[in-house]
């Protein structure tokens, strides 16, 4: 075995009363895929940044090419070959493909020469197989391109340790598979890559050896033929996990909403389907089959402009999220930071804040106790875990934060509640809690739209399934006709099934 | 416990400190008036001290709202100035002075909506908007008065604001007072000034929790607008004669009072009561340079650095913390606050996109 | 089209469009006016244009940042008189030493800009809106309410407008319009060349991005106030050199000129985009309507602000509808990605945005 590129040797970091890392070590060879799994909290990040120099570590020390090494800023890890990409990808959006792979390279001369820059882009690109139009502005590329756009840039920088931190969060299928390719082919390459997954399964398909925090420790670091995902989940919360994914048996009750040929120009179509109590309708589908447009379209933020909402037998305009609180349907976003929560703000005033108008007196004065007492509610049946209520959100973990958002819908009684992505970037055991907290839903008689690109889990806690692509629905699957590969043929569209209608 | 706290909870210990500081400074200078005019503290010089600037304190009350929104209303003055040029010029042509001021606020109203739209329903960024549209309700004023000032207004108006009518205190001053108390529930204990912070901190979060922020903001620039021609009156009846750079220069006074009472520039926090002690620091300290002989300009230069300072000092305040803090993080702490992995003082490359993962 | 599409960017499409709208109001005031467009006023208007318009490339440079430099009018009027007082107590300094000092001048103040709001993070809209205010009370102090006068002022500056490099016919090439479009000129290769230039687009467009790359972002920013600074310096020669009479007023309301210049120019104040050059096309529009203006008996010149008050806010609503839709178009007519799969059956995926 050759020798390790980038060794981490007991590094320790402390936060304030937090121990982030506790004596941790991580070695990384050139052309080997190494993921990093661990719950949140477990220390992952931190230790991420270490290495790429936003913080440095308290005890320890880190070896490059077996010689020690003090990374104090980013500049200082580009310079030694390390790069990262977050699953933002950092572009700018104003600038062509070509600029955004050489804007920060210090040493191509005084003059900007863009001839030669075209040309030595296309040259990357080449390299890794991918094409694209290097003179376009980055702002229209979609996100799987510009993850591209960043290992083009990660290559062109001559990196040696590329650290990729949930990369494929928000990416396809098909597109998580291409990026894989890319990562294959940069471990052929003699690139050693740290990779940060939640999504076990895919994690495991790729890598070659798994590390696993826990609670700032490390708890294992296992050849990939030697792990199996229960092991690796057992490391990573401490206990078995056995009832990962329970979905108790549907207890359909009547019809709530009936969705006709919905439709919005450019964006989707023809979506039909039928909602009931009690049951939990799953919508599957790889990243840009829109299914996000149809929540946003049946809660009024962008609007449907053909086709019929029809509920409780009543046709209906949806027009604007008040209208459809009103109507008793409410929607969590997947974007919970800068969508789903206003984050220096406390527990209380996120949790009330749909529903305020109940707060108010007759003068529009809040009621403060009132308030008060639905949070504490909130809190004590999610179990958010926070010291107080008046916390600001953005100090709790995304676990947590996630809780608080549920509980501003879970406030508005709907009859109806559209889950955007409820369990993604939060750690496994918030994702039980979750599970469950849908499953109790729905067995209260709720009827629950649940959006998720997790396809076990949309599998297994659905009672029905729309499967769309690009827009269009592909076909609706009961529980038990359902299997990873018949949806995910209908998700790519090989194979067009005939729509069920509503019984 | 009152709304603010809740709300505003993490800014919460900042805020009693900036009011704090606010305070001290205030004594400052009432302490440094004092040597330069002995028998300064009177309760009537406030009075008049208020008197003088009373149209600009009324137009920074709205404005703390606006600000705090996350927009900003740049062309209130020039409403101001607008508004009172259409009623002296109205009057001037034989209309009736009661129709014509019925007209000036409806001018404002008609600003108001004006700029209401282009930022509430159209979407722009508010201050450009209001920043071209100083430009342009100047102009409109400018039209009506070309060159000249009039001057020949009624008694009853010229006295308008200055009518004693409780013990000491005119009318203009009751009115700011009575403003400023309705402007204190509303923001701070009622539902829709709760609205006016959660949109100023993430407009979009708000829009998907279903809050109307369309209307929240077009409600909020009628009211700059209907109240800077309220104050555009109560200008013109003090100086007794109106021109058409009326209120002009307006802005740097009434943005400086806002900002340096704790109103964050970016929305989302901030409070009237540090407003209220940020007018009353501004205002002695002009008045203190004026008994010290100094200069108009002057005093706009000192305001301008005021302004600046009141900015600046946070920054730099919070600078210094965090490099105390680095030097503190080798000897381990009891007892702080319960900061996660994910915010550290360290550096500001907080990148949101790792955060996820923690 | 794709190649169309590809040589095109949105940017020289507002070019574009900028020239045709002036051709347009050519067009339209030839017909209301007699005798309007001929060699002289093309002469006038090629040096009325120049002040703002050297202010139009310094507030470009600053929006492009993200900011706002609010206080150049200040900065012209300052200039203004040092330079003439210095140049009415020392009438013997050369032009280009003239120069240098207004330049000079400029840039301190616009380095203190540049201090505040890079490094000491006071957001630029305050930090200008303060220091308009300071230096013009500074102006007011200084110069004891003593006025710079032609008669003060050494020949060859107050003849420099008329001055003329060349001329074809009637029409002259003016020596200020000359140096006008030197600073253009030099300052889109800056902006298109130089990987400073580059970087000040890179900071505009994804500040956070800057920053993780390790881009000396403060410095940059600091820079372009700097820059800014040392135009408006120069403007304010340029303002000395045509107006002669300078009282402490001088240059009030140059910024909003200048913004109004810069923002019908297509120069988005979210940083990332716009050009020095669809600047000076947008002063140039500017000036050209407002002469146009002046001179048509129609309209009293006292509607001069309100219409540049609105033309800015059209300019930034049409931006903000238009182009917005443009840019999506565009990005969806021209986006391609494929990554060849020896497993998979390779599919022209054509993603919509």
């Amino acid at each position: 075995m050759s020798t390790a590129i980038l060794e981490m040797k007991h590094i320790s970091k402390r936060f304030d009363m937090t121990q982030a890392l506790d004596d941790v070590s991580l070695d990384l060879y050139p052309g080997e895929i190494h993921a990093l799994v661990g719950e949140n909290g477990a220390g992952k990040s931190t230790l991420i940044k270490i290495t790429t120099g936003v913080y440095r570590p308290d005890q320890g020390e880190i070896l490059f090419d077996s010689k020690p090494v003090q990374i104090n800023n980013s500049q200082e890890a580009q310079a030694l070959g390390i790069a990262a990409i977050y699953q933002e990808p950092m572009i700018y959006p104003d600038l062509n493909v070509a600029e955004n792979i050489f804007i920060s390279h210090q040493d191509r001369g005084p003059i900007v020469r863009w001839g030669k820059m075209y040309k030595d882009a296309e040259a990357i690109l080449a390299k890794l197989d991918v094409k694209l139009d290097v003179r376009m502005a980055a702002r229209g590329l979609t996100l799987a391109a510009q993850q591209a756009v960043e290992i083009a840039k990660a290559i062109s920088l001559n990196v040696r340790v590329l650290i990729m931190d949930e990369p494929t969060a928000s990416l396809s299928a098909h597109e998580v598979a291409q990026l894989f390719t890319l990562v294959r082919s940069l471990r052929s390459q003699g690139v050693a890559i740290l990779f940060i997954g939640h999504r076990l399964e895919e994690v495991l398909s790729v890598t070659d050896r798994v590390t696993v925090l826990r609670d700032g420790k490390r708890i294992s670091s296992r050849l990939r033929e030697e792990v199996t995902i229960e092991k690796v989940i057992r490391d990573m919360v401490g206990r078995e996990v056995s009832d990962f994914f329970s979905k108790g048996p549907a207890n359909r009750g009547e019809l709530l909403m009936s969705v006709r040929n919905l439709g919005k120009k450019d964006v989707f179509q023809g979506i039909t389907f039928d909602a009931y109590r009690g049951e939990v309708l799953g919508f599957a589908g790889l990243i840009g089959s829109h299914r996000t447009d149809v929540g946003l379209a049946l809660f009024g933020v962008e609007p449907a402009d053909s086709g019929e909402i029809l509920i409780e037998g009543k046709p209906c305009k949806i027009r604007s999220p008040q209208e459809a609180l009103r109507l008793g349907i409410a929607y969590s976003t997947e974007d919970r930071r800068k969508l789903g929560l206003n984050m220096p703000m406390s527990i209380t005033s996120n949790i009330s804040l749909a529903m305020l108008s109940r707060y108010l007196n007759r003068l529009g004065l809040i009621q403060r106790r009132a308030e008060v007492a639905t949070a504490e509610e909130f809190r004590r049946r999610l179990t958010i875990r926070s010291s107080s209520i008046t916390t600001a959100v953005e100090q709790l973990s995304g676990g947590n934060q996630q809780k608080v958002m549920l509980s501003k819908w879970l406030n508005a009684d709907p009859k109806l509640l559209i889950l955007d992505e409820p369990t993604r970037g939060i750690d496994v055991g918030a994702k039980a809690e979750v599970h469950h907290m849908i499953n109790d839903l729905a067995a209260q008689g709720m009827a629950v739209i649940l959006i998720s690109s997790d396809l076990p889990e949309v599998l297994a806690m659905s009672d029905r399934l729309v499967v769309m692509r690009e827009g269009r629905q592909m076909g609706v699957f009961d529980h038990a006709d359902a299997t990873e590969e018949k949806v995910m043929t209908a998700a790519m569209g090989q194979v067009t099934i005939q729509q069920e209608v509503a019984r | 416990m009152s709304a603010r706290e809740s709300v505003l909870v993490p800014v919460w210990q900042r805020l009693k400190s900036w009011e704090g500081m606010l305070i001290v400074i205030l004594a400052i200078v009432f302490l440094i008036n004092s040597l330069i005019a002995p028998n300064y503290l009177t309760v009537g010089n406030q009075i008049n001290l208020f008197i003088l600037s009373i149209e600009r304190i009324i137009v920074a009350v709205v404005m703390a709202f606006l600000i705090i929104n996350g927009e900003i209303d740049l062309s209130a003055p020039s409403i101001m100035g607008l508004s009172a040029c259409v009623t002296a010029f109205l009057f001037s042509q034989g209309v009736d002075f009661g129709t014509a001021l019925l007209i000036s606020m409806s001018i404002g109203l008609a600003c108001g909506l004006f700029n209401g739209f282009w930022v509430a329903i159209v979407g722009l960024n508010s201050l450009v908007v209001t920043l071209s549209m100083l430009i342009c309700y100047r102009g409109l004023a400018r039209v009506f008065l070309e060159d000249r000032s009039i001057g020949k207004l009624p008694e009853w108006f010229n006295s308008l604001g200055q009518q004693k009518l409780l013990g000491p205190f005119p009318l203009a001053l009751i009115i700011f007072f009575a403003l400023l108390a309705f402007a204190v529930v509303v923001l701070h204990y009622s539902g829709f000034g709760r609205r006016v912070y959660v949109i100023g901190n993430n407009k979009d979060a708000a829009r998907y929790s279903g809050v109307k922020v369309a209307r929240v903001k077009m409600t909020l620039f009628i009211a700059s607008g209907m109240v800077s021609a309220l104050a555009g009156l109560l200008l013109a009846a003090r100086l007794g004669a109106v021109r058409g750079d009326l209120a002009s220069g307006f802005e740097l006074d009434i943005v400086t009072m806002v900002l340096l009472g704790g109103v964050s520039i970016f929305g989302g926090s901030g409070s009237l009561y540090g407003v209220f002690l940020s007018i009353m620091i501004i205002l002695n300290i002009r008045n203190g340079m004026s008994l010290a002989n100094l200069s108009g300009h002057f005093q706009t230069g000192v305001i301008g650095l005021l302004l600046i300072c009141s900015v600046l000092g946070p920054n730099l305040a919070g600078q210094v913390r965090a490099s105390l803090n680095r030097r503190r993080r080798i000897r381990p702490l009891q007892g702080s606050q319960p900061n996660g992995p994910g915010l550290s003082q360290d550096t500001d490359q907080v990148l949101h996109a790792s955060s996820s993962s923690e | 089209m794709n190649t169309l599409v590809r040589r095109f960017r949105p940017e020289q499409i507002r070019e574009l469009f900028l020239v045709f709208l002036i051709l347009v109001i050519v067009v339209f005031f030839s017909v209301q006016i007699e005798g309007y467009f001929n060699a002289r006023f093309a002469n006038r208007l090629s040096t009325s244009v120049v002040v703002v318009a050297i202010l139009a490339v310094g507030q470009t440079l600053v929006f492009l940042t993200r900011n706002f430099d609010l206080s150049v009018g200040s900065i012209v009027g300052v200039t203004a008189y040092l330079v003439g007082q210095t140049l009415w107590h020392h009438p013997e300094i050369p032009p280009l030493g003239a120069v240098a000092l207004a330049i000079g001048i400029g840039m301190l103040m616009g380095s203190i800009n540049g201090l505040l709001v890079a490094y000491g993070r006071v957001p630029s809209i305050i930090t200008t809106i303060a220091t308009l205010a300071i230096y013009r009370s500074f102006l007011v102090e200084y110069s004891h309410a003593v006025p710079i006068t032609t008669n003060n002022l050494p020949d060859w500056i107050v003849e420099l407008p008329a001055g003329k490099l060349f001329a074809v016919g009637q029409v002259e090439f003016r020596v200020l319009f000359a140096l006008l479009l030197l600073v253009v000129v030099v300052f889109q290769l800056v902006l298109n060349r130089l990987p400073f230039g580059r970087r000040l687009y890179a900071i505009g467009s994804n500040p956070d991005a800057a920053r993780v790359a390790g881009f000396p972002a403060q410095r940059i920013v600091f820079t372009a106030f700097l820059l800014s600074g040392g135009l408006a310096g120069l403007a304010g020669f340029v303002f000395l050199s045509r107006f002669g009479n300078i009282s402490v007023l001088a240059g009030v309301g140059l910024e909003f000129a200048s913004i109004a210049a810069v923002v019908v120019g297509g120069v988005s104040n979210n940083g990332g985009s716009g050009t020095v050059f669809g600047a000076f096309l947008g002063a140039l529009l500017i000036d050209l309507l407002e002469n146009s203006l002046f001179r048509w008996q129609a309209i009293s010149e006292f509607w001069r602000d309100a219409i540049l008050g609105m033309l800015i806010l059209l300019a930034v609503a049409i931006d903000h509808v238009v182009i917005g839709r443009l840019r999506i178009a565009w990005a969806r007519a021209g986006l391609q990605m494929t990554t060849k799969e020896p497993d998979e059956q390779t599919e022209e995926v054509t993603h919509v945005g």
